[in-house]
């Protein structure tokens, strides 16, 4: 038996469907308030972990600082050192050939008060201009 | 149909995601909430770290804010035994061959288990990079403080040296011990699962305190050097050197020899790191007279000028034959300290009797401890008043039976040279944590100078003590372009072999200041049985010039008489002159310790070692006003000749100008201070005694 098919042409385009104002007020309502929780959250996530990122930050430039600190500390050492004394004088005598000065060669100056070198410079920076 | 068998497939779909969906989430609830605490203690016992924070010790400056003592941050190298598991023997090996430790050794720390062993501590730098490149599981790197001196040997003995956990054991490390080191603490801090800090705790709230010495850092090494180079040239076997300023107690230099060098302390002997300067009691001999004349000077018991017989060398005192170094006759009380008479000396002190000498030895601060901030000070010996014997009041008048430390002497001496004040001794300056000073309080307090003589009769010593300097046993004393005095010493050690006085073993020792109208500078140079020469003013002087000489132009301390012929002329002419067999002990002796090697000298620069230096600057002939001759005038008198002359005046005693100082004559500058002393003349004491009812005769 043959069978035979319609094919029933269905047209929905002028179908309008119908929204109830008041339920998509609430939608909107409850997708909002869900959008702020979730934004909460993720905030409330995002700042935790910057802190952490932060902390390790934090902590790699107090390292940086000891480092720098130590380095400051070795220096200072290192010109203690070479500032010793007796280095100096050993130099002194024996590498350049210096010696301690005759009483003779020592001549003594009085200080000029404030006042005189005051006026000194003055008179020095008039001539330079 | 179909519609059914859809919708029955969507149900169960949703059927399973709905269960998947409560167990999750069931499960989430359960760890989250139920098991919340539990699982928040886990995650704290494994991030959370306690670390003890040690502070960094202090630092310790001289006068200067040089740095004298630092602490710099090294590595120490750990080990974790269970960590390294099986690898010890491996790990050992390879430790050993970077770090010079035996193999066994470290074998045997690892076996020891435990989490926490050290391996060495306190690494040098490339030690510390050679273990770290080693990349051994279960060694690490700690960071530790390590204790540097940058000067080495420079005021060891003030400083000290602290042990391997930077504990002070000697000096101002021992003695500000607490204060220096700081408090540790400890902090919490949080470490991921690599052991980084992400959550590192505050930063350290007590940190050590740094002091500030009194101590002149060039000052201390001008006398450490003449030291050695005094012991070098008299083979004594130590020796001491103190240089404070009188009017105020601060010690600027305080050498010791035999000396040590306090990075490595222990490669020194314990007498090598003993403080002789406030710890070593000697006998001081004849400088002790200084106690016994400003005791007679200040009870009015007699007068520079006062003649005493001197018994051509030889006096009995309780059956005792005391003997003097020279057969003197008739001595002024001035010749009896220039010349260092014994028997002078004693029939001073008879006269002045016991109770009172001891009442004077104990104000000026010998038998009791200084209270200087230095750690393991003596008292010194000296026997209660109740214990003298009959001679021992002649002992003690020329420096025996008493046992006295070179501080107690130098500080004497000071109280002399500023004017009749004792003063506290100190090398502690300040204490300062980060910019704050601390306040100082008890051992490290100033102290009450106490007043142990009269201005006059310190005046009258100091006069004296010019005396012995210029005309005699100090002869070498003697300063170029500076009045001095001061005081010889040698005295006799008592022969252990024996038990008697040595005739061969002696203290020789030199005390004074400089320039005597103002003083800058008191000097102590102390020498332990040199040989050879042995006297006082042979040995010991020489070296408080050397001294002298170089220190007051370094505090820029004007001259206050013109230099002496001889050397200008030496200096002028390039003649070998006598004086210049004194420049040539300039030349420091030892510096063979010295961390570089300096290169070889060649020939043209031994030529310029050796050659004369040479003169660049015209005559200097001190100052431009003669100093008049005040005798028989009035203060006023005095005071407006010294105005018009613009010079200033310090005026001593009452009555009418007896003498000064400089003498009469001499050249000073615009602005010099002179001494005048006054006194009442004796034609009008006399009247004016025998017109008392029961006034004493007192001249012989």
């Amino acid at each position: 038996m043959m069978e035979f098919r319609t094919v029933k042409r269905i047209d929905n385009s002028r179908l309008v469907r119908h929204v109830e104002p008041a339920k998509q007020k609430n939608l909107f309502k409850t997708a909002g308030l869900g959008g702020v929780v979730a934004a909460f959250f993720l905030f409330y996530i995002f700042q935790h972990f910057k802190c952490i990122d932060l902390s390790f930050q934090l902590e790699d430039l107090k390292a940086q600082q000891a480092q720098a600190a130590q380095l400051n500390s070795e220096l200072k050492l290192e010109i203690a050192n070479l500032r010793d004394p007796m280095r100096i004088d050993v130099i002194a005598r024996k590498q350049l050939g210096l010696t301690e000065p005759l009483p003779t060669q020592m001549r003594e100056y009085e200080t000029p008060s404030g006042m005189q070198v005051a006026a000194a410079r003055l008179v020095r920076r008039g001539q330079q201009r | 149909m179909k519609e059914e068998k859809v919708h029955v497939r969507l149900l169960i779909v949703a059927g399973v995601a709905l269960l998947w969906m409560t167990a999750v989430f069931g499960r989430l609830g359960y760890l989250q909430l139920v098991r919340h605490s539990d699982y928040l203690a886990r995650a704290q016992r494994q991030q959370q770290r306690t670390i003890e924070i040690t502070p960094k010790r202090g630092a310790i400056y001289d006068r200067n804010m040089h740095p004298l003592a630092m602490s710099v941050p090294v590595e120490s190298a750990f080990a974790v035994p269970f960590e390294i598991g099986d690898n010890k023997i491996m790990a050992a090996r390879l430790l050993s061959g970077v770090l010079g430790i035996p193999r066994d050794v470290l074998e045997t720390r690892f076996e020891s288990g435990g989490s926490f062993v050290w391996v060495s501590r306190k690494l040098p730098p490339d030690k510390a990079e050679a273990v770290r490149a080693l990349n051994l599981k279960g060694v690490y790197l700690q960071s530790e403080n390590q204790r540097y001196y940058p000067k080495r040997e420079l005021a060891a003995h003030i400083l000290g040296f602290v042990d391997l956990d930077e504990k002070g054991l000697a000096g101002i490390e021992y003695g500000l011990d607490s204060l220096i080191r700081g408090k540790g603490e400890k902090i919490v801090v949080m470490a991921d699962a690599r052991q980084r800090w992400f959550d590192g705790g505050s930063a350290q709230k007590d940190q050590g305190a740094n002091v500030v010495l009194t101590i002149d850092e060039k000052i201390q090494y001008i006398a450490e050097r003449e030291l050695a180079a005094a012991i070098a040239k008299t083979h004594a076997m130590a020796g001491t050197v103190i240089v404070q300023n009188p009017n105020n107690g601060a010690i600027l230099a305080l050498a010791n020899w035999p000396k040590f060098n306090p990075n490595s302390p222990n490669d020194a002997k314990p007498e090598a790191r003993m403080d002789r300067a406030v710890s070593a009691i000697y006998e001081p001999g004849s400088t002790f007279k200084l106690i016994t004349l400003a005791a007679a000077f200040d009870q009015n018991l007699t007068r520079p000028e006062e003649v005493f017989n001197c018994e051509n060398g030889a006096v009995y005192i309780a059956g005792h034959r005391i003997r003097d170094h020279k057969p003197f006759g008739m001595l002024t009380v001035s010749d009896i300290l220039a010349k260092s008479s014994d028997v002078g000396a004693i029939k001073i002190a008879l006269r002045l009797g016991a109770p009172k000498f001891y009442e004077y030895i104990r104000g000026f601060g010998f038998g009791q401890q200084t209270g200087v901030d230095l750690p393991g000070e003596s008292k010194g010996i000296l026997r209660k008043l109740d214990n003298w014997t009959p001679v021992s009041i002649g002992s003690i008048s020329m420096g025996q039976e008493v046992g006295v430390t070179p501080l107690q002497l130098v500080t004497a001496v000071s109280a002399i040279a500023n004017g009749g004040t004792l003063y506290k001794p100190h090398v502690v300056a300040e204490v300062k944590r980060g910019p704050e000073p601390l306040p100082i309080t008890g051992t490290l307090g100033p102290g009450e100078p106490k007043e142990v003589i009269r201005p006059e009769t310190a005046a009258t010593l100091r006069r004296l003590m010019e005396g012995v300097v210029l005309n005699g046993t100090g002869l070498r004393a003697r300063l170029d372009g500076w009045t001095s005095a001061g005081k010889t010493g040698s005295a006799q050690k008592i022969d252990p072999a024996t038990g008697r006085y040595s005739p061969t073993q002696l203290i020789a020792s030199f005390s004074g200041f400089a320039p005597i109208n103002d003083p800058a500078v008191t000097i102590l140079v102390s020498l332990d049985s040199p040989v050879g020469l042995h006297e006082g003013g042979e040995v010991a002087a020489p070296v408080f010039k050397r001294i002298a000489e170089q220190v007051l132009p370094y505090l820029d301390v004007p001259r206050d008489v013109p230099l002496s012929p001889k050397l200008m002329q030496a200096a002028y002419k390039r003649n070998q002159a006598d004086d210049e067999q004194s420049l040539e002990d300039f030349t420091p002796v030892d510096f063979s310790a010295q961390p570089e090697q300096m290169p070889a000298p060649e020939s043209g620069e031994k030529k310029a070692e050796n050659s004369q230096p040479a003169v660049t600057v015209a005559l200097d002939e001190g100052g431009d006003i003669a100093v008049p001759d005040f005798r028989g005038k009035t203060m006023r008198d005095v005071t407006e000749m010294c105005l018009r002359l613009g010079l200033e005046p310090v005026l001593v005693g009452s009555g009418l100008a007896m003498d000064v100082a400089p003498a009469s004559g001499a050249k000073v500058r615009r602005g010099a201070k002179i001494t005048v002393r006054f006194a009442v003349p004796e034609a009008v004491a006399r009247a004016a005694n025998s017109a008392k009812p029961n006034g004493k005769n007192r001249n012989r």
